[in-house]
């Protein structure tokens, strides 16, 4: 069987003959956000300073793919092959996840070396940390329960209740990531406005 | 096929989830009435509000002064007329020129204006070496060994007068010699008053580490002031005015709520958005506290006549 690149990757339409499953596909995406990972690892290791690179590539690349794991939906009305990938919502949901855990992770150990007190006084006194903190704690019952144990466990109604908190979350980090920028503001800008396109679509089809 | 979600859940979550989507949407406003809410704040009590007085920070941790590698100094830069990012003055082509270079000296305030060459300028005056602490705005911190001329030296010898209040830096703006020269900021524009700028402090660097400034550093003539945050440190010098009215630098104009003119380091007054306390030692782990006027309170302070004003301290 010929592998079609544009299936792999899921730019071409209409498509009927599915030549790889979406399986493999899955597994290339868990792939190459993992690789993504190790790269960005590599190069802020390479770089002249290793906790803001590493803080700041996390953060803005979790944010990246948590949007884009809200815009699977709304594009499946419109477009087929993203139904058809609908499922891979899930592994993009979570890596975004994992790269804001790394992210609150390296805040933690590197910037702040466990001084507890200290980023007490950051979550209570800044409200661009509390929104960060925030969005972690809203999304991290959603990562554990986005496997079929979860979703078996809690049964699908309120599996799918519980994971509305994305509404909130996204926002968060989005509002978290326009708060961290000191001038060049205009991407998080677009990423509000897909947001908000986003959000009133999803809200205007809620019946 | 997956099943439609729109198929098979009841009205009752499909209600709450409208709740939860206008969160979001509330979330998403909290930036704005954030700022919205300051705004309003600062034009009804202005911006002196009562703080509880300055203590000075103990120092005695921090006599030894460990200087930041070169290869951190000139790789870890905010220089946005070579682009945004942190890397990006450090990896941009080499493309200022630095010499010759000229810088303009003069304004209403100078009886002996003129228009000299950096050589000139470095063969007239002494070259001092000092290693000082480093402290962004953004809490970060390095220690550079600085050489340079004492500002006071050049500022002298342009014939201040009795119009000579303050001092207006301004840096190059040439698209043909950097890449984002049409930033919204530039050109880059700061100021001190006379007073700290004839500070013994006061330096105009050439240097770090005995070697010429490279492009990401402020080639070839920088500001240097110690105990202000590193965005007063003007780079890239080509002209130096003697004015009677306070310059409204760069930072001040794109957000006067987060930037002013004094912006003298203290942990007592949090950014905003984050907090001044601490500050990250680029290179290492964890935080350290932030020292008043950055460690330098001895030689700065008397120029601060209130230290609770905030107008001092951002």
């Amino acid at each position: 069987m010929e592998i079609d690149l544009g299936q792999v990757i899921g730019f071409t339409r209409g498509m009927k003959v599915h030549s790889i499953s979406l399986s493999t596909r899955k597994h290339v995406l868990n792939m190459s956000l993992c690789l993504g990972l190790v790269w960005g690892i590599y190069d802020a290791f390479t770089g002249p300073d290793l906790v803001s690179e590493l803080r700041d590539f996390t953060g803005r690349y979790g944010a990246y793919l948590l949007l884009i794991s809200l815009m699977f939906t709304p594009l499946s009305k419109h477009w087929n092959w993203v139904r058809r990938n609908l499922t891979i919502r899930r592994n993009v949901g979570v890596w975004g996840f994992v790269y804001g855990a790394i992210h609150l992770l390296v805040w933690i150990v590197l910037e702040f070396a466990y001084d507890w007190a200290l980023m007490w006084d950051e979550i209570t006194g800044n409200l661009f940390i509390l929104l960060g903190v925030l969005a972690f704690v809203l999304l991290l019952p959603l990562a554990i329960t986005s496997n079929r144990w979860g979703l078996r466990r809690l049964g699908y109604r309120p599996w799918q209740s519980l994971h509305t908190a994305t509404y909130i979350a996204v926002p968060a980090v989005i509002a978290h990531h326009f708060m961290a920028q000191k001038s060049d503001v205009v991407e998080p800008i677009l990423m509000g406005l897909v947001l908000v396109l986003l959000l009133v679509w999803r809200y205007r089809h809620a019946h | 096929m997956p099943i439609k979600p729109s198929k098979i859940t009841p009205e009752k979550i499909y209600k709450k989830r409208r709740t939860f989507i206008a969160a979001g949407l509330g979330i998403l406003a909290l930036p704005i009435i954030d700022k919205g809410y300051a705004m309003l704040n600062t034009q009804q009590d202005g911006t002196d509000q009562p703080f509880p007085p300055i203590e000075s920070m103990p120092e005695a941790a921090d006599t030894v002064l460990k200087p930041t590698p070169l290869e951190t100094i000139t790789s870890y830069n905010n220089y946005y007329e070579f682009g945004y990012g942190k890397d990006d003055p450090g990896e941009a082509d080499k493309t200022l020129i630095t010499s010759p270079w000229s810088v303009e000296i003069g304004g209403p305030g100078a009886d002996n204006p003129g228009i000299y060459d950096i050589a000139e300028i470095k063969g007239e005056h002494a070259i001092e070496n000092h290693i000082h602490r480093f402290r962004c705005v953004e809490a970060w911190s390095m220690v550079i060994p600085w050489n340079g001329i004492k500002l006071a030296d050049i500022i002298r010898s342009a014939q201040p007068n009795s119009k000579a209040k303050f001092v207006r830096f301004t840096t190059l703006n040439d698209p043909q010699q950097m890449p984002n020269a049409g930033w919204p900021g530039g050109p880059y524009v700061e100021g001190l008053t006379i007073e700290e700028a004839m500070n013994p402090l006061t330096m105009m660097a050439t240097g770090i580490y005995d070697k010429p400034l490279e492009q990401q550093n402020g080639a070839p003539l920088r500001l240097v002031v110690p105990w202000k945050y590193g965005f007063k440190y003007i780079k890239s010098i080509v002209k130096i005015e003697l004015v009677e009215h306070m310059p409204h630098g760069t930072w001040w104009k794109q957000n006067d709520r987060e930037y002013g003119f004094y912006a003298n380091v203290n942990p007592r007054f949090d950014h905003p958005r984050w907090s001044q306390a601490t500050e990250r030692v680029i290179g290492e782990r964890g935080r350290k506290p932030t020292l008043l006027f950055n460690g330098y309170a001895d030689q700065v302070a008397h120029m601060y006549p209130d230290p609770d004003n905030r107008l001092y301290f951002y």
